[in-house]
């Protein structure tokens, strides 16, 4: 590490710089949730549905998001996964009001933690329980359980209830991402520094 | 040291050609340097770069190799450097068509298209369409509209442009622009009133009436847009033209007098489009031509070379249907042969060549040989044209253009810089006998050191065919042979063919010749010795008619017929022999000579076309009891038995045998509620015709072509083999529903249709053929076999010689030879060479002397091998 890089970072020169990926079914709030974090003058006043995606950028708690926003769209969820090499950490929004289709979002979930990019990786993920305004929405709890997340043993992961509208819910799950995306990449670090002594 | 300057020097070579020896997969690898965080901008610059420059170099890349790289590229989104975000943009134009999923940047696209960036939404626009498909463009339809009334000029143009591509594939969603193009058209950008004024063509075109209003509006309001007005004045050419207005109410028509108006525009560039325009039309009235011609010779001094350009080409191209108000522009011209610009000289000579007399040819053709080596082949072409329109108009300077021909075929060219000398030297050697001799010496001499071997075997078969009755036919002999021992398989077998036509037309040297054919035989290659030996043996058996029948006259099956019934046969099951009399003879067509005085050479290669009459025939042949009838001598054109606006609609296809004929009915039902069932056509033939069997079409459907057959059988005496037949159709009519086609019921009744009256004419029984030799085989055909009859006759109802020519023509069906059926201009006595084969297989030879005094007076000689032939066709005439 060089000298000018220490100096930097003992400084907070630089920004930290994270990658996340935002996916999830189409009309579960990614883009608004996307929409939310940004400064409040750069934001768009309508949302529509994403075709292919889109690259966002916002700050929040000092760190410089890149944000790949995906479209949900049936047709287009096969394209997420050339995104998953480079992503740092990724958010998983769901909507907790569409009981009916929760399978779906638990078949793609399956798809996701089962890519070869994705199995053997420690990256970080966020499920955004979107949608909690409504009446009859799932708890975050509920949630959980019905996707068999208790089943996830080799990535960290959290599960927040979320309102993209109002953005109840969104800042505490990004304080938790940035988090464990530092720890990941200090252990990538040590991994790799541990490689180059032997 | 040295060694260390060497090093500097690789690494100097290495830097001048970046882009030399690229490897597309290392440079495929590089791309993994997209993904990298943050994004290296000026690193994947280059290697956008590079992949943008092989693609563009013809490599190919498959579709996985093309996905990933644009998936990589896809990244890039993540950097705001603009130069990278451009090539991002050529990028993903260049790979839409060969990736897969490409959709994916649609919301990257549209973002960056409706963002604050200028410098983004112009590219983005032009690469979302590229991306977009049919079912995509609903979602970016909203963006599209939006884009195309932006107040940004460039913005505005590239959605404009865009949408333009896209009405190609989906025009039903681009024609819901209509609002916004017309919006457009009142930007003061001049490129977006152009581009919008083509795009709300382009949605109207097919609507005569909107094109119409459309450009009636806007020719009152006048565009501010040179290059929209231009665009409007050749829209307005095309409605005019299709009016087809006489040259009175041209003048009169709104939109005639809107491009006559923009003659006064002040933009050059208007003035010479609505020039051009006028000059072109029709029938422009005289008024309105002369100064749109002033102002093309206007545009000849200007100092400008494009100017000057346009002015000639137009001039050029008019030269043949405004020579008088060329001539005008004379002057000029002659001050242009020695522009610095060679373009402009060579369009300038080349119009005084059309336009000029005939003394001033060899001043011209001496200014042309002085910069000929100096322009391009495509200019070349250009004054080998005119070369050989001038040979048609003044035959008698033939030695000054045949030897400049000659000096030109010489000289370095192209492929199709050769063929247009060689094509004109021909024409000159079929138009003008005296040139004969020398245009094809040159020939000889050219195919000596010739590389183009399409030419070489033209050549050689043009040598076969003239040669043997030139004063000394065994000077070619010695070119012939040399390109048997020295050149490729497919020159020497057409050598081969060359040498057996003179071994079969010059008894003289046919003991030369079967020397040389035996040393043929010896040839590397299957088809030489194939022709020699097909050749070797026929000519040793020493039978004229023979000769005549299988080397001089063969007859050509039509190719494209011929492959099919091939093919067909190969598939069928090889029980009977393959008969070739099915196939029927390729036609004698005559090739339209264009009066192309211009300088486009869209040459593009046509398919040969078979005709209507190719097809029937080869239909014909496939019937049962017809092919027994033996070959098809000729295929007579459709006549047409009913009007055209009837219930039931017949056409007639003749087909005659040698002592048969078959009539082919083609019948079509316009009733959509009747079915159609035993129809056939009974003929009242004159009683010595007999007929020999009906062959009716079971079931005629509504909308469904029919087809049923009389067979004939032609009287013994020929001379009343032209007959006048009366016919009827009879058909059981069932009653069915228009919707389903189903029938009513079971039985129908029976009814009958008049059908006008048809005739077999003599011109019906012949057979055109061409004759290159005329006089030569006149001259000889007069040995015992042959008969001779004359007659003179005063032709009343013709007032000149050539519709004379033509009416002889026409009434007895012969090829005329030797371009005879031209008559010049102002002659007062012309002599038709013109020949045919007989249903018979008997030939006719007819030479026609006319002289015109009151009427025309005509003194006929025909020669042919049967006496009754001759009389048949003396009476046609009288």
């Amino acid at each position: 590490m060089g000298l000018f890089d220490k100096l930097s970072k003992i400084l907070k020169f630089k920004k930290e710089t994270m990658t996340i990926l935002v996916v999830g079914l189409n009309n579960s709030g990614k883009s608004t949730i996307i929409n939310h974090f940004k400064n409040t003058d750069d934001r768009n006043s309508i949302t529509v549905p994403t075709v292919g995606f889109s690259i966002e950028k916002f700050q929040n708690h000092g760190v410089n998001f890149t944000a790949l926003d995906m479209s949900g769209a049936g047709r287009y969820r096969n394209l997420w996964q050339h995104h998953f090499k480079t992503c740092q950490g990724i958010v998983y929004v769901i909507d907790s009001s569409d009981r009916m289709r929760l399978v779906v979002v638990k078949d793609e979930l399956e798809i996701l933690l089962k890519h070869p990019d994705l199995e053997h990786k420690r990256i970080p993920i966020l499920f955004y329980a979107n949608k909690m305004d409504f009446a009859d929405a799932l708890s975050s709890v509920k949630i959980a359980a019905a996707l068999g997340l208790e089943k996830i043993d080799d990535k960290p992961w959290h599960i927040s209830s979320s309102n993209a509208i109002s953005g109840e819910g969104l800042e505490e799950g990004v304080q938790w991402l940035i988090e464990q995306i530092r720890i990941c990449v200090i252990d990538a670090k040590k991994k790799r520094t541990r490689k180059d002594d032997n | 040291m040295g060694s260390f300057r060497r090093d500097k020097d690789d690494d100097d070579e290495g830097s001048t050609s970046l882009y030399q020896n690229l490897e597309k997969t290392s440079v495929l690898q590089e791309t993994r340097t997209f993904n990298e965080t943050p994004v290296n901008a000026r690193k994947c610059i280059q290697i956008l770069t590079k992949i943008l420059y092989l693609i563009n170099q013809g490599e190919q890349l498959v579709s996985r190799e093309a996905t990933e790289c644009f998936f990589a590229m896809t990244k890039l989104f993540q950097s705001k450097d603009i130069v990278l975000r451009r090539m991002v943009y050529l990028g993903i134009k260049e790979l839409s068509s060969i990736a897969e999923d490409v959709i994916i940047v649609t919301s990257s696209l549209t973002k960056d298209m409706t963002g604050k960036e200028d410098l983004y939404r112009a590219a983005a626009i032009r690469a979302l369409c590229s991306i977009t498909d049919n079912t995509m463009l609903q979602a970016v339809e909203r963006y599209m509209k939006q884009c195309i009334v932006d107040k940004n000029g460039a913005v505005s143009c590239a959605a404009l442009v865009s949408s333009y591509k896209l009405a190609g594939q989906a025009g039903d969603v681009v024609k819901r622009w209509a609002n916004e193009a017309q919006e457009a058209l009142n930007n003061d950008n001049v490129m977006v009133q152009y581009h919008a004024l083509g795009l709300l063509y382009y949605i109207r075109k097919n609507d005569r009436l909107a094109v119409s209003k459309l450009v009636n509006k806007l020719s009152r309001n006048s565009l501010k847009s040179p290059y929209a007005l231009c665009m409007l004045i050749r829209i307005s050419c095309k409605l005019i033209e299709e009016e087809n207005l006489s040259g009175e109410e041209l003048s009169d028509f709104p939109m005639f007098q809107f491009v006559e108006s923009c003659l006064r525009h002040k933009s050059e560039m208007v003035i010479y489009e609505a020039a051009h325009a006028i000059v072109n039309f029709k029938n422009t009235p005289s008024r309105v031509l002369s100064p749109a011609f002033s102002i093309l010779q206007l545009f000849c001094s200007s100092p400008k070379a494009t100017l000057r350009f346009a002015a000639v080409r137009t001039l050029n191209k008019v030269a043949m249907t405004h020579p008088a108000a060329v001539t005008t522009c004379n002057l000029d011209l002659e001050g242009l042969i020695t522009d610095s610009n060679r373009s402009v000289a060579t369009l300038a000579i080349t119009t005084l060549l059309k336009t000029g007399a005939e003394s001033s040819v060899e001043r011209l053709m001496k200014q042309i040989s002085s910069f000929v080596a100096e322009i391009s082949d495509e200019f070349k072409v250009v004054v080998v044209q005119a070369i050989c329109s001038l040979c048609t108009k003044y035959p008698r300077k033939h030695t000054v253009l045949m030897s400049f021909l000659s000096g030109m075929l010489r000289e370095e060219g192209g492929l199709e810089y050769k063929t247009s000398i060689v094509d004109t030297i021909i024409t000159i050697i079929e138009e003008n006998t005296e040139s004969k001799e020398s245009g094809l010496s040159h020939l000889c001499e050219f195919i000596e050191d010739c590389e183009h071997t399409s030419l070489a075997v033209r050549i050689l078969h043009l040598l076969g065919k003239e040669g043997p009755y030139s004063n000394n036919p065994s000077k070619y002999i010695r070119f012939i042979y040399n390109r048997v021992i020295l050149e490729n398989p497919i020159v020497r077998s057409a050598a081969v063919s060359a040498l057996g036509q003179f071994g079969a037309s010059c008894p003289t040297l046919l003991g030369n010749i079967l020397v040389l054919l035996n040393r043929c035989q010896m040839d590397p290659d299957d088809e030489v010795r194939d022709r020699a030996t097909y050749y070797l043996h026929i000519l040793q058996t020493n039978k004229m008619e023979l000769y005549k029948r299988y080397i001089i006259d063969r007859n050509t099956s039509s190719l494209i017929l011929l492959e099919k019934a091939l093919s067909d046969y190969l598939n069928g099951n090889f029980n009977d022999k393959f008969d070739l009399a099915i196939v029927p003879k390729a036609a004698v067509v005559k090739v339209e000579t264009k009066d192309e005085a211009m300088i486009v050479s869209n040459n593009a290669v046509r398919p040969t076309k078979i005709t209507r009459e190719e097809v029937s025939a080869a239909k014909v042949m496939q019937i049962p009891g017809i092919k027994e009838l033996g070959p098809l001598h000729k295929t007579c054109p459709t006549t047409q038995l009913t009007e055209s606006e009837t219930e039931y609609t017949v056409q007639c296809v003749k087909h005659i045998f040698e002592s048969h004929v078959v009539f082919q009915f083609d019948c079509l039902n316009t009733l959509p509620d009747v079915i159609l069932e035993n129809v056939r056509v009974e003929i009242t033939p004159p009683e010595e015709f007999e007929i020999k069997g009906i062959i009716p079409c079971q079931k005629l459907p509504y909308n469904e072509l029919g087809s049923c057959f009389v067979i004939l059988k032609f009287p013994e005496d020929v001379l009343h083999s032209a007959a006048t037949f009366g016919a009827t159709l009879r058909f059981t009519v069932i009653d069915c529903d228009p919707t389903t086609g189903e029938p009513d019921s079971d039985v129908g009744y029976s009814d009958e249709y008049m059908l006008e009256d048809f005739e077999i004419s003599v011109a019906d029984l012949i057979l055109k053929t061409k004759k290159s030799n005329f006089n030569a085989i006149f001259d000889e055909a007069n040995t015992e076999e042959w008969v001779e009859a004359e007659d003179t006759f005063a032709l009343s109802t013709v007032s000149t010689i050539q519709e004379a020519v033509n009416s002889i023509l026409k009434f007895l069906g012969l090829g005329p030879s030797q371009n005879t059926e031209t008559v010049a201009e102002g002659t007062h006595t012309h002599t038709l060479l013109c020949s045919g084969t007989f249903k018979n297989g008997a030939d006719i030879l007819l030479k026609a002397k006319l002289a015109l005094a009151d009427g025309v007076t005509m003194h006929l000689t025909v020669k042919t091998t049967e006496p009754d032939v001759a009389d048949l066709v003396i009476s046609a005439i009288g």
